[in-house]
């Protein structure tokens, strides 16, 4: 097909050779997510922020969702695409309402997020996001499910899980913390090591925010935070010469 | 040549509002010899038994999944049809979700698809009728899926030729399948299939097939000489009978 | 029925010489052929009531309802062919979906009613289909408050406060003309609902059937839902009495 033929079509895709060009880059964004398994279940962690470029531009966004009633789902990266994502699912689970009220368990969306995602990146168009599914599975023994799938549809399960900046500064510390006692590790430890990773996140990633939402997933359910602000010391500042002072 | 004006396609109702191709397509599951399924509350049972005495016996229980299979009376490439349908159905179910497909979702996918053939013309309704046993998170589960399009749920049900006999049966002891054993739910099974034989026909390895399914039990089909073990447990209550 | 057998009742679309479209009326046969549906609008809710028919006793108690969830808001009952019954809910459910995914509002539905009317009405324009066998009623409440309305098999369809179709729609319309809706309150309607399907039921001509109940009202969180256990039971009871006294006075005569 001639690359005249395309471009009559107006379609803003198509470049002058004849390609497509789909999306390239993010544009509002949101960084890392923090996720462990504890003693009882699973942990999460994000801020509330969406980014458009280095401007922090929306300052009050939520990017944990809770999937049915014993999942959630933490996304990174661009924010509309989280967006189409969570639409996806409202539809999903309203199939399940409707039809027969069976319930999703955690691998079940979690299988389905990457068949979405790796379907996606097939067609080279793919959805800008790295998302951490957490819960935990009533009908296999309470099984605590934690799983990572990328823009790639890249997919792996581990028992601590951080997407974008995150991986890079608080992976370590929960691998340090958390990984070797996770079936041990209480509810008040878990959650003081989120908020700590996030606070050193806060100190350390240009694009975080330090209002931030903790998520868990028990047997008894979801239950989601509000959004609360992470305390900060900066008195550091004062000894570096053109920071503080 | 026609019986009425009626009935010479499935997209014209009769003035009584009835669809006369389609219970000219349930005559034809009417054709194929019985099947009988039944279920406790831990497992479902398929029982069949082939009537083809050439060659080789014709397939009268197939495998869906590890947790679902079907038995058949009716026009056998029709079966496998929707066979291989349910087969696809289960297969996408694994893939998008990483589970084996509620029984009752396979049933509603199935029964859509043949309603469709009911609706157009050109086409005609599928000629067979299936038994489907499985399991899911809700337990064993028998369906019996129609030409019409139509599933319904059971504890204890059989189709077929002179299915009747056998219906009736199962309606006079189906109370009991409840809390039955896998080996007596079979017995029972195969009691009720025995009742659908002509006269001068019996149930033996070659020609007896017997599928089941429980809660903590992959779908498991038993064909030619391990038949036989099952068979004595019908023979042996007549005789205690007798 | 003079037309029957002329020729002009064998296609949906062919006109008899009279205007009517006999195909049209024999879909709605098998309506009348099956178990009886209603439904009652009060102000503070809308609850939709089955005679389930049970076909033998083999059957497991809950198969084949006919009641079905459409949209969180919205649900259907439904006497008729039930293979065409699904069909439609089916088709409803989607309808319902599409509409909310694109304007992220609960469908509102005197929408989804017209969209499931010129659906059911396609199938009266080609002589490729037949109609739908089935006369949906469909609940919900929205932002304009409790709905109700009854598709026929035409596609044409109207609002109601009260409807009945099925087998015994003549007389399940007498007995909801009977009652005065307008101060009805949604539970008093369930227990009438109730009442109605065992007023109705034939004992002498299906002797198994299952009362199905559903509502949607402030008191159920605005979601159409089965009726909770302990309202049905109580629903069951009243009807059960109600009837029982009823026969007691035809002993009297």
């Amino acid at each position: 097909m001639s690359s005249s033929l395309l471009l009559s079509k107006k379609n803003s895709d198509v470049t002058e050779n004849g390609t497509y060009k789909h999306t390239t880059s993010p544009i509002v964004t949101g960084t890392s997510v923090l996720a462990l398994k504890y003693k009882d279940g699973v942990m999460m962690a994000s801020d509330c922020l969406a980014s458009y470029g280095s401007l922090a531009r929306f300052r009050n966004v939520r990017r944990l969702q809770p999937i049915g009633t014993h999942t959630i789902l933490g996304a990174s990266g661009e924010i509309s695409d989280f967006q189409f994502i969570q639409n996806q699912f409202e539809g999903l689970m309203l199939k399940e309402h409707v039809e027969d009220g069976q319930k999703l368990e955690t691998s079940s969306i979690y299988r389905y997020l990457s068949n979405v995602m790796y379907g996606r990146r097939s067609k080279v168009d793919p959805l800008w996001n790295k998302y951490i599914v957490a819960g935990v599975e009533p009908s296999k023994n309470n099984n605590i499910f934690l799983g990572f799938v990328d823009l790639y549809g890249t997919t792996y399960q581990s028992s601590v899980m951080a997407t974008g900046f995150g991986a890079h500064i608080a992976l370590p510390i929960m691998r340090k913390y958390a990984e070797p006692r996770a079936d041990s590790l209480t509810e008040e430890e878990a959650s003081k090591i989120l908020d700590d990773c996030m606070r050193v996140l806060y100190y350390r990633d240009a694009r975080s925010f330090n209002k931030i939402q903790k998520a868990k997933v028990t047997a008894q359910g979801v239950e989601i935070s509000e959004p609360y602000s992470l305390s900060t010391n900066w008195d550091f500042a004062e000894s570096i010469i053109g920071y503080g002072s | 040549m026609f019986r009425n004006q009626y009935d010479n396609d499935a997209s014209t109702w009769s003035p009584q509002g009835r669809i006369f191709q389609i219970e000219y397509a349930i005559e034809a599951v009417k054709q194929g010899s019985a099947v009988v399924g039944l279920k406790s509350n831990t497992h479902a049972v398929l029982v069949a038994r082939s009537p083809n005495e050439l060659a080789s016996y014709q397939k009268k229980i197939v495998k869906i999944d590890k947790h679902m299979g079907v038995a058949i009376a009716g026009l056998t490439s029709d079966a496998r049809v929707l066979g291989n349908y349910l087969r696809s159905e289960a297969m996408r179910f694994r893939m998008v979700y990483d589970l084996q497909i509620p029984v009752g979702r396979a049933m509603e996918a199935l029964g859509s698809k043949a309603q469709t053939n009911t609706q157009v013309y050109g086409g005609r309704p599928y000629g067979v009728g299936l038994l489907v046993i499985g399991k899911d998170s809700k337990g064993p589960h028998l369906f019996e899926f129609s030409p019409s399009g139509m599933t319904s749920e059971y504890f204890a049900f059989s189709i077929g030729s002179r299915s009747q006999t056998a219906r009736t049966y199962l309606e006079r002891n189906y109370a009991q399948f409840e809390n039955m054993d896998l080996k007596t739910l079979i017995k029972e099974g195969l009691t009720a299939l025995k009742d659908t034989l002509p006269q001068d026909k019996q149930l033996d390895a070659e020609n007896t097939s017997i599928a089941f399914v429980g809660v903590d039990q992959d779908l498991t089909i038993v064909d030619g000489p391990e038949v036989a073990a099952y068979l004595e447990t019908i023979d042996s209550t007549e005789m205690e009978l007798e | 029925m003079t037309s029957v057998g002329t020729g002009y009742d064998l296609s949906v679309s062919t006109y008899s010489p009279d205007g009517r479209l006999f195909q049209v009326e024999y879909a709605g046969k098998a309506v009348d052929n099956s178990g009886t549906t209603i439904g009652i609008r009060t102000k503070d809710g809308v609850v939709l009531a089955v005679e389930k028919i049970i076909p033998t006793k083999l059957e497991v108690p809950g198969s084949n309802k006919r009641i079905f969830s459409i949209d969180k808001h919205i649900g259907f009952a439904s006497s008729g062919w039930m293979p065409d019954v699904k069909g439609l809910v089916a088709r409803a459910r989607e309808e319902a979906w599409e509409y909310q995914k694109l304007y992220k509002v609960p469908t509102p539905s005197k929408i989804l009613a017209e969209r499931i009317g010129m659906y059911i009405q396609a199938y009266t324009l080609y002589s490729s289909v037949r109609p739908f066998g089935a006369m949906p009623i469909m609940a919900s409440v929205d932002k304009d408050g409790p709905q109700l309305y009854m598709f026929e098999t035409s596609g044409a369809y109207y609002g109601y406060r009260g409807c009945a179709t099925g087998k015994a729609k003549q007389l399940a319309r007498t007995e909801l003309e009977k009652l005065d809706i307008d101060s009805l309150s949604i539970r008093d309607a369930i227990k009438e609902a109730a009442r109605i399907i065992y007023t109705v039921h034939d004992d002498s001509k299906d002797k198994l059937f299952e009362l199905e109940l559903a509502w949607v009202s402030q008191e159920s969180g605005n979601v159409f839902s089965k009726v909770p256990q302990d309202i049905f039971d109580e629903a069951v009871q009243y009807a059960k009495r109600a009837n029982d006294d009823d026969s007691d006075d035809d002993d009297d005569l």
